[in-house]
């Protein structure tokens, strides 16, 4: 018996160090997801779950190609044409795939486009988000020979505008608005419709159907065109997708990556801890790990089979670690202080300590590689010895103390840092300024506090310092919204600006010549590392392991890391080891 | 009798509602609302936007979001205007706290900001997950302790009971997430044993056999976990207890009247030293209704610990409410249900007595 009991032991021992069982091409692949979607509303999507979920059940305009990452057309047949109108407007023509259809047979046409766009506006319904992002487009034409041909009318001249007018989900005029109500209203009088005055009974009519279609919860009670339906959803627990059987891009003779749907299913495991996600990854109850942290990371590569078992992929993201100055401080409004402490900083280190030295230091808010990048800059690097020269050329005198004090004042210089306490990396930065901050004789009180708080405290002026991390994209290069003096008290954390800076920031957004942008954009990062209102540390990575079975992985540089709709099995599955 | 509890069920139902709507007040005066959480933070890249998003604009999109949610209200009855000298103002009827009370009043808890689905529809689900595992962790954990504390009690200890109370000892320091992912890393890893599945669901084409089976073997370590995390709790002072019994009179007698000691301690010790307990073990009813959050997280349960600690980080009110007073029912229901058993056990506490 003693020797059953032994030999079931190294029986199960054995079984788990085995590779997985080859896959057939309709078994569902699983992928974690951090959190629950919390809602599928294409209006609302508050979370990465939910627009990953949105991917799939319904489709926009143009979507991110992730192997490009670059926007692609989906439900355009090409990308937009635009011209200008006035000082102000750019047109984007859009035109419709002929074979875009809804799960009910019905075309996509430019009428669902007008609808969509007018359901970001109607009171009600989650759509804050979508009003503050689609707003600048103010009206639809549609041609009235093709009513798959339109353009937007867009209040901008910012040279992507083509790129960001066409990412929102479509939805059906015809399950929401069968008698068409809506199209007497334009859209501009929606949107400067006052808030104080009731809405329509056109729009409060739609507005009663979408929330009693609760798409929140139940997104099939609505025809999407994307590729997916949701099979189940149990929240923070598992969500499941399931391939239809008849899709209308499956007609289309070569796809465009966008347009591609190989799983027959795609389940996503909500794990929200690290360590059981790597333990469910190693016991292939999922097959997809997203995102994985620098340490599990390393654990799972040194893992004993995980050579084969695993693919292990690692993709510079467009997330930036920074640190960022109050400039309006009086202590911190000298640029050449904040030179110096921005010298006691160390990217290297951290990168090191805190991502197994993968990413990218960077000289500015430009990854390196992009075309715009300014190679001709220094990086930054720790220099103690640099920063207390810049104190001194600021007017800051060391004491017999060994603190820093400037003429008539008896204050030392001292500052408090403040950071979201959820994220490690956030503290090991603070860490590593205060004990280098120490050394110079300036010290540092760290703030962490939660993240809604911080916020508050970032938006008000409330702090001397910040770390932070900023969600980049390719996408797009307009840093106004950061840097510029109107967004001071919204994105501006740093209440940095000047009438040159606000000019040279709105000069590069709406410049459409290459070589211009190139230039304007050099002495942006010429301008970050002069005025230093915010010192950019370093480029995250993003890491993928993904199963050895699975083909068409293809890992990005952008949320979420990966294409779950390209993934597949192989046909012939490969003979388990 | 009957009076006395139904005077007591009452108190209790006040004290939840007092609590409740503590929270309601404090949770809506704390910095950062909703808001921060459903709209997108501010200078984020990376969404490109055409206009830029001012302070004015990211206003508009709190208000017309507090519009939505019904917190452009007042708080309640009477507020007092911003400033030092701010004036007391008096809001009728038009206020979220009559709001709250009086869609409670009709059964309706709210709705989640987050999602707008029913609060209700959100916590039932949950319960089902956390209430059989609470409940069943609780009945493990409290049988078990019954016969570790009858053997810990035993004279002489020998070596394998100072093993046990050193163990117990041991798990009484431990955190429970530090526990559960022992647990985890020991039982549900292929590089140690691979014996208990942590994640995923059961196929789908498995039996109603299977289905059980596999929902059975999914749910031995956070039941392990939560038994070996209250197990010190209640089998310790039990122990204690039972070892102070048996040093009484009674236990003496006993002895000389011929009862073996194991019989003393079943017989005499036991129902004496059972009645602190009862407050110990009522204490853990809230605590493990609530408290299997770390549990939840780790195995990834749907419950309501992780429902309500979700809620709670992302300031969603309602569901945040509805979990205090649940918790805070629970709290006094165990509370009402001690005394009774006291009362059930203890004639001398009867009223009448």
């Amino acid at each position: 018996m003693k020797y059953f009991w032994l030999g079931s032991l190294f029986a199960l021992l054995g079984g788990a160090c085995s590779s997985p069982p080859a896959k057939l091409t309709s078994a569902p692949v699983r992928i974690r997801w951090v959190r629950d979607p919390e809602t599928l509303d294409p209006l609302a999507l508050p979370n990465q779950s939910a627009v990953d979920a949105s991917n799939l059940l319904h489709l926009s305009l143009l979507q991110v190609d992730y192997e490009k990452n670059a926007y692609a057309p989906a439900l355009a047949a090409g990308w937009p044409q635009l011209s200008y109108q006035g000082d102000s407007l750019t047109l984007v023509h859009y035109e419709l795939r002929s074979a875009a259809a809804w799960d009910d047979g019905h075309p996509v046409l430019a009428s669902d486009i007008d609808f969509t766009l007018k359901l970001m506006h109607c009171p009600g319904l989650p759509n804050e988000n979508s009003r503050e992002q689609y707003g600048f487009i103010r009206q639809v034409r549609i041609d009235a020979a093709n009513p798959r041909r339109f353009t937007l009318v867009c209040r901008s001249r910012s040279a992507e505008t083509a790129a960001i007018s066409g990412d929102f989900p479509v939805l059906p005029e015809a399950s929401l608005d069968p008698a068409h109500t809506l199209r007497r209203l334009p859209l501009a009088t929606l949107q400067d419709w006052p808030a104080t005055r009731p809405p329509d009974p056109a729009v409060a009519a739609v507005v009663q159907r979408y929330q009693r279609a609760n798409l929140a919860r139940q997104p099939s009670h609505l025809p999407g065109c994307g590729p997916y339906r949701l099979a189940s959803w149990q929240p923070n627990h598992e969500v499941r997708f399931e391939r239809k059987a008849h899709w209308w891009a499956d007609k289309l003779p070569a796809p465009p990556l966008v347009l591609q749907a190989r799983p027959h299913a795609l389940v996503y495991e909500i794990l929200p801890d690290d360590a059981a996600a790597a333990l469910a990854l190693r016991r292939h109850d999922i097959d997809v790990y997203p995102q994985v942290p620098a340490r599990i990371f390393k654990q799972l590569q040194a893992a004993p089979t995980a050579k084969e078992d695993f693919v292990f992929y690692t993709k510079q993201s467009y997330d930036i670690l920074m640190v960022g100055f109050n400039t309006q401080r009086a202590t911190l409004r000298d640029r050449r202080t904040r030179l110096a402490l921005s010298r006691l900083l160390d990217p290297v280190g951290l990168l090191a300590a805190t991502q197994l030295g993968q990413g990218a230091r960077t000289v500015g808010l430009l990854p390196p590689g992009n075309q715009f990048y300014n190679d001709s800059l220094p990086l930054p690097t720790y220099a103690p010895a640099q920063a207390m020269t810049l104190l001194q050329q600021a007017g800051w005198h060391r004491g017999a103390d060994g603190h820093w004090r400037q003429a008539g004042s008896a204050a030392p210089l001292a500052v408090a840092l403040r950071y979201r306490a959820e994220d490690a990396t956030f503290a090991t930065v603070g860490l590593q300024f205060q004990a280098a901050a120490a050394q110079v004789g300036i010290a540092v009180t760290l703030l962490p506090g939660e993240s809604t708080v911080i916020s508050s405290y970032l938006q008000a002026g409330d702090f001397d310092m910040y770390v932070r991390l900023i969600k980049g994209s390719p996408l797009g290069l307009n840093f106004a919204t950061i840097l510029h003096s109107q967004a001071i008290g919204a994105g501006n954390f740093t209440r940095f600006g000047r009438p040159d800076t606000d000019r040279l920031l709105e000069a590069i957004a709406t410049e459409g010549n290459l070589p211009r942008k190139r230039r304007l954009l050099r002495r942006f990062q010429a301008l970050l590392q002069e005025e230093m209102p915010l010192l950019p540390l370093f480029f995250l990575p993003y890491r993928l392991a993904a199963s050895r079975q699975l083909q068409h992985v293809v890992a990005s540089r952008l949320k979420p890391g990966y294409t779950a709709a390209a993934l597949a099995w192989p046909a012939t599955p490969a003979p388990a080891h | 009798m009957t009076g006395w509890l139904v005077a007591r069920l009452g108190r209790a139902l006040g004290a939840a509602w007092l609590i409740a709507s503590l929270v309601f007040m404090v949770s809506r005066a704390l910095p950062g609302g909703p808001e921060q959480q459903a709209l997108p933070e501010a200078g984020d890249l990376s969404r490109p936007t055409a206009s830029m998003v001012s302070a004015a604009s990211q206003a508009a999109s709190q208000q017309a979001l507090r519009q939505r949610l019904g917190l452009n209200l007042p708080l309640f009855y009477v507020t007092r205007g911003p400033g030092p000298r701010g004036q007391w103002q008096w809001h009728g009827a038009a206020n979220q706290y009559h709001a709250w009370v009086r869609s409670l009043l009709h059964g309706n808890w709210g709705y989640s900001y987050r999602n707008g689905q029913p609060v209700l529809a959100l916590v039932r689900p949950a319960l089902a997950t956390t209430l059989p595992l609470a409940s069943a962790a609780a009945l493990l954990a409290a049988g078990l302790a019954l016969l570790l504390a009858l053997y810990l009690a035993r004279t002489p200890g020998g070596w394998w009971q100072q093993l046990v109370w050193a163990g117990l000892s041991g798990l009484q320091v431990m955190p429970l997430f530090l526990l559960a992912l022992g647990l985890l890393l020991l039982l549900a890893n292929p590089d140690v044993l691979n014996l208990l599945p942590a994640a995923g669901q059961a196929p789908p084409d498995s039996t109603a056999g299977q289905l059980a089976g596999y929902w059975l073997a999914r749910a031995a370590l956070p039941l392990l976990s939560l038994v070996l995390a209250v197990l010190p709790e209640l089998t310790l002072p039990l122990a204690a207890a039972l070892r102070h019994e048996t040093q009484a009179g009674y236990a003496t007698t006993a002895r000389a009247k011929g009862l073996t000691a194991a019989q003393v301690l079943r017989r005499h010790a036991l129902p004496n030293a059972l009645l602190p307990l009862l407050t110990t073990f009522t204490d853990l009813l809230p605590t493990l209704a609530a408290g299997v959050v770390v549990v939840e997280v780790l195995f990834a349960l749907p419950g309501t610990g992780r429902l309500l600690a979700e809620a709670a980080a992302a300031h969603d009110y309602p569901l945040v409410v509805a979990g205090v007073l649940l918790t805070a029912g629970a709290r006094l229901l165990a509370l009402v249900l001690a005394d009774v058993l006291y009362l059930l056990l203890d004639p001398r506490l009867r009223p009448t007595a």
